[in-house]
């Protein structure tokens, strides 16, 4: 054995005895900031919840996208990242990402948009995909407030002048997408006096609206300024809002670096300083929070 | 052993290369040129180009139409100066890359059309079977309305103007009110005229009843009549300079009928309720019967008469046509408010 390999394997050995011992005492230190217990005691009542403490503030937020949307989300999928991404909801997460004080935002691609909720340990910060804010949404993971309404727009067919209350909707003849949450809203909020069309197409449901067979049609409020584009004139006006749902929200990990609770407040404010209504403009062509509610 | 090794791969670096060179250097149609796809006032127009490889296919469309073709209409979607990163074929699959600049913008319609003119000038080269479109290295995915690019593209997406069928426009006409449910045939009968002719009255149009280009284009654009009055419940406007009647209920117009009323102004103007009515009404004067008579002032009715022209012909009557009348003579209970006015008067 020549003198090099002598101290080459008394490195290695050192190697593994300093690993080994590093190892165990990351392990306890973590048991320690986790609050477990170092052994079961009988007279400790019940045990506690661990007390999650939340991670540092990373450099990087990353966004978990399902690009669904080329208005709410889009973008190109290089590996697990998304590039060029763009959208609505991509402008929502770059403005929390600077609210929460994270300079940088990565996104990824996660599909379908379930897995958003039902991940176990998500490798990604917030999910934004149009998540409806639901008892079973909430149950599965943290949502941050709603960012957008899930409240049906209102469109007259021309010559209709606007309606005062969820009454005079009633009388009219009201049309939706088969399906929808138009159409949800007809039978559940408005309960409509004469009998609603549910056309299969957004084509002919326009035709229906445009023709004025359909007095009144339900759309989803975000979706409204598409809806309209391209078509004025053949159309009365966008009336109100019915209002339908919790809204869509994003989801926040659980024991994540960011608390639900400051995604709502970054909203909040987003809200407040016009930052949303001028998103809304920029995607959607009409900001949906300044339709009237009808009642 | 090492020497063998690299020997080895570098022969399969070489073999793909000569593979993918091949590939790339794909001949157009022999002799014929590339055809190169842009839009014709929405409509997907080919133009030919010299050249012979499908790369060159790619690059004569990202340079778009020429300044004759520009003058011709000839328009691309494909943005300029748009990067050709690379471009591959496999098994009959064509792999475009291009630079971001080619997911530029937010126009709907122009995103999907550019996918659809590269589509068509890369499947115009025989022998590709799809195209898969990369962007800057990746997968597009939500950018392109109507397109799935986690695949290739076999045809393009985007809707194509066609010109509608004559079933679709008895369509359109049912839905505005000026032809009943029954008149959906898809053929261009009498039925469909005379609604044509009620559209073409209200429209201010040619009456001549047919489903010619400037009918149609006003067709589509149509939306529902609006009356010329307001008032509660059911009444009906006679509109003399367009020779319509509007059945109307709670202001909304029901259907528009196409009517000839009293030549010379015979028919008295203002506003009545309809009196008598009378399945089969004996006409003493005219010697007559008159079938599905709504009488509203004197000895003036709505009446099924065999002609009805595009003007006023009548002795004072509203003569409806054979397909309305019947309708009609429903609509108009006794009581129902009947307005007979010139609209241009009225304005």
């Amino acid at each position: 054995m020549t003198p090099r390999s002598v101290i080459g394997s008394f490195v290695r050995a050192f190697g593994v005895v300093v690993g080994v011992v590093g190892c165990a005492a990351v392990a306890a230190a973590m048991l320690v900031a986790l609050g477990l217990p170092a052994q079961g005691r009988a007279d400790d009542g019940p045990p506690s919840e661990p007390t999650l403490i939340p991670e540092p503030r990373p450099s990087t937020l990353v966004v978990a996208l399902d690009l669904r949307d080329p208005v709410r989300q889009a973008g190109v999928v290089k590996g697990r990242d998304v590039i060029l991404a763009r959208g609505l909801e991509v402008d929502i997460a770059r403005e929390i990402a600077q609210r929460v004080g994270v300079p940088k935002v990565r996104f990824v691609y996660v599909r379908p948009a379930a897995r958003l909720l039902a991940a176990k340990a998500p490798s990604w910060h917030l999910g934004i995909a149009s998540i409806r804010a639901t008892p079973s949404a909430a149950a599965a993971a943290d949502l941050s407030d709603p960012y957008l309404d899930t409240d049906q727009a209102v469109v007259l067919r021309r010559g209709l002048s606007r309606l005062a209350n969820l009454g005079e909707l009633r009388v009219l003849r009201s049309c939706a997408l088969r399906g929808s949450d138009g159409s949800r809203a007809l039978a559940t909020v408005v309960s409509p006096a004469v009998n609603p069309l549910l056309p299969s197409s957004a084509e002919r449901l326009f035709q229906l609206v445009q023709t004025g067979v359909c007095d009144a049609v339900l759309v989803d409020a975000g979706d409204v300024g598409r809806f309209l584009a391209g078509r004025g004139g053949l159309l009365g006006p966008v009336n109100a809002r019915v209002p339908y749902g919790n809204g869509y929200a994003l989801s926040v990990t659980r024991g994540g670096p960011i608390a639900a609770a400051e995604v709502g407040v970054a909203l909040r404010r987003m809200r407040a300083d016009g930052t949303m209504h001028r998103l809304a403009r920029k995607w959607l062509q009409i900001d949906p929070a300044r339709l009237r509610v009808l009642r | 052993m090492q020497t063998a090794a690299s020997n080895h791969v570098s022969v399969k670096c070489r073999a793909f290369l000569v593979v993918t060179a091949c590939a790339l250097a794909l001949p157009g149609a022999a002799g014929a040129g590339l055809q190169v796809w842009f839009s014709a006032d929405g409509t997907p127009v080919p133009v030919v180009r010299n050249g012979t490889t499908l790369r060159a296919a790619v690059e004569q469309l990202i340079a778009g139409p020429t300044a004759a073709e520009r003058s011709r209409r000839i328009r691309s979607a494909v943005p300029p100066g748009t990067s050709l990163r690379s471009l591959t074929i496999e098994r009959r699959v064509v792999t475009v890359d291009l630079g971001a600049r080619f997911a530029a913008g937010r126009d709907e319609a122009a995103l999907q059309a550019r996918v659809g003119q590269l589509v068509r000038t890369v499947r115009s080269v025989p022998g590709v079977l799809s195209v898969r479109i990369l962007v800057e290295g990746g997968v597009p995915i939500g950018l392109f309305p109507g397109y799935d690019l986690r695949r290739p593209i076999v045809t393009p997406a985007e809707r194509v103007f066609s010109t509608p069928t004559t079933r679709d426009l008895q369509q359109r006409l049912v839905d505005l009110g000026f032809l009943a449910e029954s008149g959906l045939t898809g053929i261009a009968d009498f039925q469909t005229s005379t609604a044509v002719l009620g559209f073409q009255k209200w429209a201010n149009l040619t009456r001549d009843g047919a489903l010619g280009p400037t009918t149609v284009a006003a067709l589509i654009r149509a939306t529902r009549p609006e009356p010329a009055l307001r008032g509660p419940g059911r009444r009906i406007e006679v509109q003399l300079r367009r020779q319509v009647a509007l059945l109307i209920q709670d202001n909304k117009v029901i259907r528009t009928v196409h009517i000839s009323s009293g030549a010379g102004g015979k028919t008295p103007r203002g506003s009545f309720r309809v009196y008598r009515k009378e399945r089969y009404s004996w006409s003493v004067p005219f010697k007559v019967w008159l079938p599905w008579a709504s009488y509203f002032t004197g000895g003036v009715a709505f009446h099924e008469f065999g002609s009805v022209p595009t003007y006023a012909a009548s002795h004072g009557c509203v003569r409806v046509n054979h397909y309305d009348a019947p309708m009609l003579f429903g609509f108009a209970e006794s009581g129902t408010r009947v307005d007979v006015f010139d609209e241009a008067a009225l304005a």
